[in-house]
């Protein structure tokens, strides 16, 4: 790697992170007016315009908080869990891709910060990671609802990863690789001529599966039972507080916006706009004066924006979800995980296998 | 006796996915509503306030006449109707100067105390009266800082109310 | 012989020769059926109200309860149509000018005018002038002890006749006729005699109010409990009226053979000796000048100790001490400790009355010299008065009293320890005192000037830690057998 590949590599985790980190207090934000919204409330807009400042106040709030530590908590790996929790998914951001690539000088800077063959398995060996946490700062907390919660947290997490990855597996035989940005290319394609050829056309019940894995995944609501407050005061993160609490709930929404960003780049196209889109582009940049290379850029530029777009929509949708359906039982939980799900998502496989050996790769 | 209720659900029923999306739909009508039709159920408080009956029940108040003397003549009804047991008086004589009627007033209260953290806000206080020397105002904004304050006494009682508040 | 008969609504009961209709009733117990103002069954019969008309079968008209003789086998209607009419038109005549501000009348709970009202009245009323008012005769000092209202009197004149054959001091009369008939006073606003707190308890509206009462309470907050008044050695009859164990006035409690229907002005306020805020209600155990509140093991311990350096104990007992307390501390105290023990009794009231027969009635009623309860009582224990210039030479003197009797003018010991009920200016002169009960806290027996044994039950709780005899000796039992008595053993009262 010379220097411009460094400098690049540098620019692109800025961005990376300033851009994942920058979005959490607007869906925060979100979270707490949108609920308040989708209940007829007016939410909290006392904070700046449009209570805007809210998220920043909060944080504020727990950073002034009193930084206690449990007496009989398990001190190292009592203050490892909420880091774990926000390092993983934050690392799990490496893989995905963001754009195809910009031109600078007479050299191409994919937008990925690494080009892996096997994205989607690092990206999905990250993720994996999100159990640890959970695991760590219940066992750690030593405190009898942290315990329970991280029981439910780790068994819930290890039972949807199997309908998760049984889903994935069907879409890697759609697309025929791991790299995910082979995948997004895959998905600029039209389907007779009108329909992008996006994951969730191409197999809606692995769609499904793996929307409602991710939510499992991450703990949100109607699969909030690790945290379930209502039984168990805050489930494994009971014994945290101040800023410790406050990577908690920073990772969880990371641990969103990552899984949206994989949800997005396997079914909904990754990065790419619209498949229409790419001759308005044209013609703006030509009539703008630009050249091939300009072109490209604005092109890059477009697909990073409409990634950006495609995560906000389903950050919305996450959000939406919260405030509609109440939380489940545990045994239901486990119950739709291993009954519904697992059984759903071999059946998928093997029509999908059958699919495509019928119509020849 | 238990009563079994069965309930026929059909396939699509017992998939919940209909369901589901009902519910989205309910919230995201909710949603769209708030948002752009501005119609919530909640209110800016401090800036807004809810208009509520003419009848409604609230913060305490002793009537005075003309003079600013209080019309109670300290009959201890009120004391005696109070479920809460929250009034206190102690009656005197009324001296002569305040009482410009000849008859009306022979007592007067020394004290005249009304516990607001015990009272229930009943009213019968204000029915018992039968001179409408106390009664309960329309202010419900009662926040004190300390629980002295929330013991009202007779200067606190006589103060201004218009109408009833 | 057999006794004369008259029926009542159907029962037939018996009275004496010579009673009147209304005595009739009360004598059959009846009485309460017949309404009354001006009746009172302590004065003369007037007549004068018309409210206890009762039908009389063979009469042409209805006739006074009051005042008609009975005659044997008559036959009396107390609740017929008839009756019940005149009875809605006398209350209706009454109510013209009576006001309507029962809520700021001291009566209103007891008031005969109310009482009836909702029991025969009308219930409506067709005057529609202007009410009869007296500007100056509204709250007017009627005299020291009293307050008259002109406006609410009803004529009945119970008030006058008392003065008159009661008291006998004759200074109420009425002046004017008709509706401007009002009650004056000779004295004018003067005390007039010792029995003004009579008239407001027979008054039955409430025209006439008590000063010491008036606006204190409203009666129907009250509860009455019989008891014996300890003002003097008469020993009268009395309602103390207490809400939550505070008594706010003392009513005569009628009993014949001993104060008839009446008590005096002095007993009727003498419940402050024990509502007086100013009462020791916590042991007090002298450090430097002051007395300083402390358990009562504490001072107990103290007085124990100091009991058993002593070598001669003087045991005196106010004559306000039931029998049964003298009776106690007479056989028991002197045991818990080795020291020579005299007992003597002590009185010194009314200008140094000691034994009964110093005692003497102050007027024809009821008032006496002799201001405790119990001088008889006492003596008919043994004991003998007190007397400074024999008995002397004590270490330690234990005054047992209750509030009524006084207390020798110099120190009988060098060490002395009130017992009992005392104010704080009273205990001053103490190393430690106990506080005990007084007579509304406690149950027990007295024996009056006529030598008459009364007894009596506790009206209300003791106040603070005040712990009756019985305990007290208990608690001092325990202290005086083992070395280390716990401190729940000894905690006497609410401390």
């Amino acid at each position: 790697m010379d220097l411009f590949e460094w400098i690049a590599l540098i620019l692109k985790l800025v961005f990376v992170l300033a851009a994942v980190l920058n979005t959490v207090p607007i869906v925060v934000w979100f979270e707490r007016r949108g609920s308040a919204w989708m209940q007829g409330r007016v939410g909290p807009n006392r904070v700046g315009p449009f209570g805007l400042m809210q998220p920043i106040a909060d944080v504020i709030k727990f950073i002034f908080k009193e930084d206690f530590v449990p007496e009989q908590a398990s001190k190292f790996f009592y203050h490892a869990a909420p880091v774990l929790a926000a390092v993983a998914p934050l690392a799990a951001f490496a893989a995905i891709p963001f754009g195809s690539y910009l031109i600078i000088g007479d050299r191409q800077v994919p937008l990925q910060i690494a080009q892996l063959d096997v994205g989607i398995l690092a990206a999905l060996a990250f993720a994996g990671l999100e159990v640890y946490p959970v695991m760590l700062s219940g066992w750690a907390s030593n405190n009898k609802y942290s315990t329970f919660g991280a029981l439910r947290g780790s068994s819930q997490m290890v039972s949807y990863e199997i309908g998760l990855g049984l889903a994935l597996v069907s879409m890697l035989m759609i697309y025929g690789t791991l790299d995910l940005n082979a995948m997004v290319k895959y998905q600029e394609q039209t389907l007779w001529g009108f329909l992008p050829s996006w994951g969730v056309f191409l197999n809606p019940v692995a769609f499904v599966i793996f929307l409602v894995a991710i939510f499992a995944e991450t703990n949100r609501l109607p699969f909030d039972l690790p945290e379930g407050d209502a039984e168990l005061v805050g489930g494994y993160h009971t014994e945290y507080g101040s800023t410790k609490f406050l990577m908690f709930f920073f990772a969880e929404y990371i641990a969103m916006i990552m899984a949206s960003s994989l949800l997005i780049t396997l079914f909904f196209g990754g990065y790419a706009p619209l498949p229409g889109m790419k001759a308005g582009v044209d013609v703006l940049a030509s009539a703008l004066g630009f050249g091939s290379v300009g072109t490209q850029n604005l092109w890059a530029v477009v697909q990073v924006l409409s990634m950006i777009f495609k995560v906000g929509c389903v950050m919305f949708f996450f959000v939406w979800v919260r405030w509609t359906f109440p939380r489940f039982r545990f045994d239901q939980l486990m119950d739709l995980g291993w009954k519904i799900l697992f059984p759903l998502a071999l059946i998928n496989l093997l029509v999908v296998a059958i699919f495509i050996a019928m119509l020849g790769g | 006796m238990a009563i079994i209720v069965s309930r026929k659900e059909r396939f699509l029923d017992k998939l919940y996915i209909p369901a589901l999306l009902v519910g989205l739909k309910v919230t995201f009508r909710r949603f769209f509503e708030s948002l752009f039709l501005g119609r919530t159920m909640t209110i800016q408080y401090p800036e807004q306030k809810r208009e509520y009956s003419q009848r409604f029940r609230g913060e305490h108040f002793i009537s005075v006449d003309a003079n600013k003397v209080e019309n109670c003549t300290s009959c201890y009804l009120c004391q005696t109707v109070c479920p809460a047991e929250c009034i206190t008086i102690i009656a005197e004589e009324r001296p002569n100067d305040q009482n410009p009627y000849g008859v009306r007033k022979e007592k007067r209260p020394v004290r005249f105390d009304i516990d607001a953290l015990r009272c229930c806000f009943c009213g019968f206080c204000e029915e018992a009266c039968p001179k409408d020397a106390i009664k309960l105002s329309r202010n419900y904004e009662m926040a004190v800082e300390t629980r002295a304050q929330a013991f009202y006494d007779l200067d606190h009682l006589k103060r201004e109310v218009k109408g009833r508040g | 012989m057999t006794k004369p008969k008259i029926t009542f609504d159907g029962q037939t009961f018996e009275f004496e020769p010579g009673d009147t209709i209304m005595r009739a009733a009360e004598r059959a117990h009846i009485d309460q059926g017949i309404p009354r103002f001006c009746y009172h069954p302590g004065l003369p019969i007037a007549g004068t109200c018309r409210m206890c008309t009762v039908e009389v079968e063979k009469a042409p008209k209805l006739m006074t309860a009051c005042s008609t003789p009975a005659a044997d086998g008559m036959v009396v209607h107390t609740q017929s149509d008839k009756v019940r009419k005149s009875r809605a038109g006398v209350m209706e005549f009454l109510l013209v000018n009576h006001p309507l501000d029962c809520p700021v009348c001291d009566q209103a709970g007891e008031c005969s005018l109310q009482n009836y009202n909702y029991e025969y009245g009308p219930g409506t009323s067709r005057f529609r002038d202007d009410k009869r008012i007296w500007s100056e005769a509204t709250t007017k000092r009627l005299s020291d002890k009293l307050t008259l209202n002109m406006n609410r009197c009803v004529h009945c004149e119970r008030c006058v006749r008392f003065t008159e054959d009661i008291s006998k001091s004759n200074e109420l009369l009425m002046e004017n006729r008709g509706w401007k008939k009002e009650l004056v006073s000779v004295a004018d606003q003067k005390s007039f005699d010792e029995y003004q707190g009579n008239i407001a308890d027979i008054c039955p509206v409430g025209a006439i109010t008590f000063n010491d009462f008036r606006f204190k309470k409203r009666v129907w907050f009250l509860k009455a409990r019989k008891t014996l008044c300890d003002g003097c050695s008469k020993g009268c009859s009395i309602f103390a009226d207490e809400e939550k164990h505070v008594v706010y006035r003392y009513r005569a409690r009628r009993n014949d053979q001993v104060n008839g229907h009446w008590i005096c002005d002095e007993g009727r306020v003498s419940y402050k000796t024990y509502m007086n805020p100013e009462r020791v209600i916590q042991p007090l155990l002298k450090t430097g000048a002051e007395g300083v509140a402390c358990s009562w093991q504490t001072v107990l311990s103290w007085s124990l100790a100091e009991a058993r350096k002593a070598k001669r104990v003087l045991l005196l007992l106010g004559t306000d001490a039931t029998s049964e307390e003298a009776a106690t501390l007479m056989q028991i105290l002197p045991s818990y400790w080795q020291a020579e023990t005299q007992i003597r009794l002590w009185n010194g009231t009314g200008e140094g009355v000691q034994r009964s027969s110093d005692d003497a009635g102050l007027d024809k009623l009821l008032r006496r010299r002799d201001k405790t309860p119990n001088t008889k009582g006492l003596e008919m224990l043994g004991l003998k008065p007190f007397d400074p210039a024999q008995d002397q030479g004590f270490d330690l003197a234990i005054y047992y009293r209750s509030g009524r009797a006084t207390l020798p003018a110099a120190p009988c010991a060098s060490v002395e320890i009130g017992w009992g009920v005392f104010d704080r200016s009273e205990a001053q002169r103490f190393a430690a005192v106990w506080p005990g009960q007084g007579v509304l806290e406690k149950a027990g027996s007295y024996t009056n000037c006529d030598g008459l044994t009364q007894s009596f039950d506790a009206a209300v709780a003791s106040h603070g830690g005040c712990a009756p005899v019985k305990k007290v000796l208990d608690a001092l039992k325990v202290l005086s057998t083992s070395a280390s008595a716990s401190h729940e053993e000894v905690a006497l009262g609410s401390v």
